[in-house]
């Protein structure tokens, strides 16, 4: 998780029931984006991962929680770290 | 020349390379590693004189979900966000039970059945206070840590398991 984003890019991390579709922990995806667009975007490249897994998540950038409605025109922007977040299960 | 701060000022943070990472401040520590969890240890981190009661809950790894025999758990994280999510609950608990210490330190990676996975530890005047804060505590760390179990089931079927609901998470094969 250390590596930086190339120029370009934003990194987007993969956690829990995302890895089973996406079969990576992280990678580079072409920046800007517009929040909004993120699952979308990510449900071309995993087919039905929207529907199996993201309608459960919740979406961090820069480690803060963002709205994925609320705050769906803001940027996703070149060198972002951005969470995908399924419900947790720590204990 | 940096040592651990204890008083006041931005919480220290190992490196991410380490085999464990922390978070500490005044009164509170909270940490993940891969290593076996040391409850002496983490009781040693709350004891104070001006503590009358220490309150440890030791969460450990169960042989079976809804008696189907697991064979091992693995817990992964997002280090960096999860100490942070750690850091505010210990400070929302230190404040609003007055305790004098409180720490958390959770296990990443394979955890062999019958093994602690979490520690709370919290020191608090009085008994009542520090009972309450470490029910409280652990029931919002189990909501909003971003910690995930996998469990891995005899046979080899993985099961990533989410809290809110008790049941079955994603299985780790596509289909689900």
């Amino acid at each position: 998780m250390a590596s930086k984003a190339p120029p370009g890019t934003f990194k987007i991390l993969y956690f829990s029931s995302a890895t089973t579709i996406t079969k990576k922990d992280s990678e580079f995806l072409p920046a800007p984006l517009a929040l909004g667009k993120l699952f979308d975007t990510l449900d071309e490249n995993y087919s039905g991962i929207k529907a199996k897994v993201l309608g459960s998540c919740m979406v961090t950038v820069n480690l803060e929680y963002v709205d994925i409605e609320e705050d769906a025109e803001r940027e996703l922007k070149e060198g972002d770290e951005v969470g995908i977040i399924p419900p947790v299960s720590s204990g | 020349m940096t040592s651990p701060t204890h008083h006041g000022g931005p919480p220290d943070l190992t490196p991410e390379t380490a085999q464990s990472q922390s978070l500490s401040e005044a009164g509170i520590h909270v940490e993940l590693t891969h290593s076996t969890l040391d409850i002496t240890a983490t009781l040693a981190r709350v004891r104070s004189p001006k503590a009358g009661a220490l309150i440890l809950f030791a969460g450990t790894t169960r042989d079976n979900f809804d008696s189907k025999p697991v064979e091992h758990l693995s817990y992964t994280s997002y280090p960096p966000l999860a100490l942070q999510t750690l850091l505010k609950i210990c400070r929302e608990m230190k404040e609003k039970h007055s305790l004098i210490g409180i720490s958390i330190i959770h296990r990443l990676g394979t955890c062999p059945v019958g093994e602690e996975s979490i520690l709370v530890a919290v020191s608090a005047p009085h008994r009542k206070a520090a009972w309450s804060a470490g029910e409280e505590c652990l029931e919002i760390v189990k909501e909003k840590a971003e910690i995930w179990k996998l469990e891995t089931f005899v046979g080899g079927e993985g099961v990533w398991r989410a809290n809110k609901d008790g049941v079955q998470g994603g299985s780790t094969r596509e289909s689900m």
